[in-house]
């Protein structure tokens, strides 16, 4: 759906984006993790073709940004980090003028509108003036208005910064909704476990460039090169740890608690597999057998310090 | 043509549309059109008790000339002073919303956002004119003023109004601040009416004159016909058939450039700057210039 390739942005000797290539297929929620001014609202601004890139292209759906931005605009439902509101406006005219804008008038206009309220759940405050809105339900009303002209692919730059624990929640609710309806969104956080949790797949940039991506899974692996299972147990964990002991593979044992023991190891899904039946076969009393997932924090802490390019 | 081109062809701008729902709908629009008219009304008394005390029985020629041209120059001074003031925060303040991205990502064209803010501020300034008809058209009331010159001196009005919207939406999409493309819009204002003047008077007498010693300058310096307020004068002054002549060295008011007058002149270069002028704006409003230049090709 959104293809970056080579893509450049300098202000006369800062090179914001730096050879940034990215490819995010259809119906995925992405996200864009950086730390500030890695590059994250420059790269956004430009797919919306609301920046000039020095050098590269964007494609989304197979449209350049720069030969056909019309065209591409069409595609496109963009949610800045900052955003104003025309507080002169009540919900339902805000909604009606951006409609009005894409060509879609009358009952076509009102229906559409009514229906993106009862998504973002601002249906009873149709005829407030935009400017009472609290900050969150503005937020809401910023992704609404994104959609009114039902784009593909959603570009959406921090849609819960600012936001309390409650409308964070809500936004995400609503991300994934849209993700069931087969938007391709794209999304920048600075709340990582909240974009480990919604995303299909991420990516890491640093200065400019995307220096990991994948599912976190996948992340976590290139990181870390191992995984962890945790396993509990209702009584003889020793005898489980005698057990995990054989498995090379194994490179960490680590008990947590009385019952339980943490395994980081070097293999797949069938290795997992095995070693819970060896579990079982020795009649250890197995509870609970799980993999942890990795904490995207600690991830993105160890990436964005290496800064190494994934090859 | 098709349906969809028909639709397409008479699609009324969407910026003009929600800019004329909400600035018409507020106190403000009331506010203005009151006071405009209140302000015009109170001139017209002072000018018409000022005509009648000295006149008695039917007015003459000049009591005529100098209602209307001073009505004139009341409606002209306050749409100098409000059409800049409609539209020099026009595109800075989207920005200073920070609607102006998310405008700008959508389809809509940058030359309609430039026009849909031109001409809705435009529309007001209109509305202003047609809602002082009736003060007006006092003037009738003397005769001798036809509603040929009305329309003439109307028309004029709004080129004017085009001319320093423009200008305000050119510095209010090139500076980022509404108060500083407030200022400069004045300042270039107070160019054309007062600069072009002492511009012109100076060089005349500095420059011209030395050339002139056993004679007069009759002919009309140049950045005369840049000052939309001597181009009033001219166009007054051509309704009447008044002579006029020559104001000063260098400016009179009734020589033919070719077989152009000096407002004929003023209105094209009006027209000229504000065509440059949105179209300057249109092109900085758009923010991905490649192919503009060029430098998108393959």
């Amino acid at each position: 759906m959104l293809r970056i390739e080579n893509l450049c942005k300098s202000y006369g000797k800062f090179r914001a984006v730096n050879d940034l290539n990215l490819h995010i297929p259809k119906g995925e929620i992405f996200g864009f993790v950086g730390p500030n001014g890695a590059g994250k609202t420059t790269t956004m601004r430009i797919i919306c073709g609301l920046l000039d890139a020095t050098s590269g292209k964007v494609y989304a759906d197979g449209i350049d940004v720069i030969d056909r931005p019309k065209e591409l605009k069409r595609k496109i439902g963009y949610m800045p980090d900052f955003f104003g509101v025309y507080d002169d406006l009540k919900v339902m005219e805000y909604l009606e003028f951006y409609a009005s804008i894409y060509n879609i008038k009358g009952a076509d206009s009102r229906k559409i509108c009514q229906d993106l309220l009862e998504l973002v759940d601002l249906t009873d405050k149709k005829d407030f003036y935009v400017d009472s809105l609290s900050r969150g339900m503005k937020q809401r009303l910023c992704l609404a208005r994104s959609l009114v002209h039902n784009p593909e692919l959603l570009i959406l730059d921090e849609p819960a910064s600012g936001m309390d624990p409650r409308a964070r929640i809500e936004m995400k609710e609503i991300l994934r909704t849209l993700k069931s309806m087969g938007k391709t969104i794209l999304v920048s956080s600075h709340i990582l476990p909240e974009l480990a949790e919604l995303c299909t797949a991420i990516g890491i940039i640093e200065k400019g460039r995307v220096v990991m991506s994948g599912t976190v899974d996948e992340i976590t692996r290139k990181v870390y090169h191992t995984q962890t299972i945790r396993i509990k147990v209702i009584d003889r964990l020793e005898e489980a740890i005698r057990v995990l002991q054989e498995y090379p593979d194994i490179d960490g044992i680590n008990p947590v608690g009385d019952n339980e023991v943490e395994a980081s190891f070097n293999g797949d899904e069938v290795f997992m597999n095995a070693l819970l039946v060896r579990l079982i076969q020795n009649n250890i009393p197995v509870t609970a057998f799980n993999q942890l997932d990795g904490n995207l924090e600690d991830i993105f802490m160890k990436v964005t310090a290496t800064g190494e390019v994934e090859q | 043509m098709s349906a969809n081109t028909q639709k397409r062809y008479f699609r009324i701008n969407p910026v003009l549309l929600k800019e004329l729902k909400v600035r018409m709908r507020s106190w403000k629009a009331a506010i203005l059109i009151g006071t405009y008219n209140f302000v015009l009304l109170l001139l017209t008394i002072f000018i018409m008790k000022l005509t009648m005390n000295n006149d008695i029985g039917a007015p003459t020629q000049a009591t005529i000339f100098g209602t209307y041209a001073f009505l004139v120059a009341a409606q002209f001074g306050l749409i100098t002073l409000i059409a800049p003031a409609l539209t020099a925060g026009a595109i800075s303040g989207e920005r200073e919303k920070q609607t102006l991205d998310i405008l700008l990502s959508t389809t809509l064209n940058h030359r309609s956002i430039i026009t849909g803010k031109l001409f809705s501020s435009l529309s007001q300034i209109i509305l202003l004119l047609v809602s002082s008809i009736p003060v007006f058209s006092i003037i009738f009331l003397y005769g001798g003023i036809g509603l040929v010159q009305l329309l003439q001196v109307y028309l004029f009005f709004i080129l004017i109004a085009v001319t320093l919207g423009s200008i305000g939406i050119f510095f209010s999409t090139f500076i980022k601040k509404s108060t500083a493309a407030n200022v400069l819009t004045y300042a270039v204002v107070v160019f054309l009416y007062l600069g072009t003047i002492l511009i012109s008077v100076f060089y005349v007498q500095l420059v011209i004159m030395p050339n002139y010693t056993n004679s007069q300058y009759e002919g009309t310096f140049w950045v005369f016909n840049l000052n939309p307020a001597v181009a009033l004068i001219s166009l007054v002054m051509d309704q009447f058939q008044e002579g006029g002549g020559r104001v000063f060295q260098g400016l009179t008011l009734t020589v033919q450039q070719g077989k152009l007058h000096l407002w004929h002149i003023n209105a094209i270069f009006n027209a000229g700057l504000s065509v440059v002028l949105l179209f300057l704006s249109a092109l900085k409003l758009n923010p991905v210039k490649r192919k503009w230049l060029g430098r998108g090709k393959k």
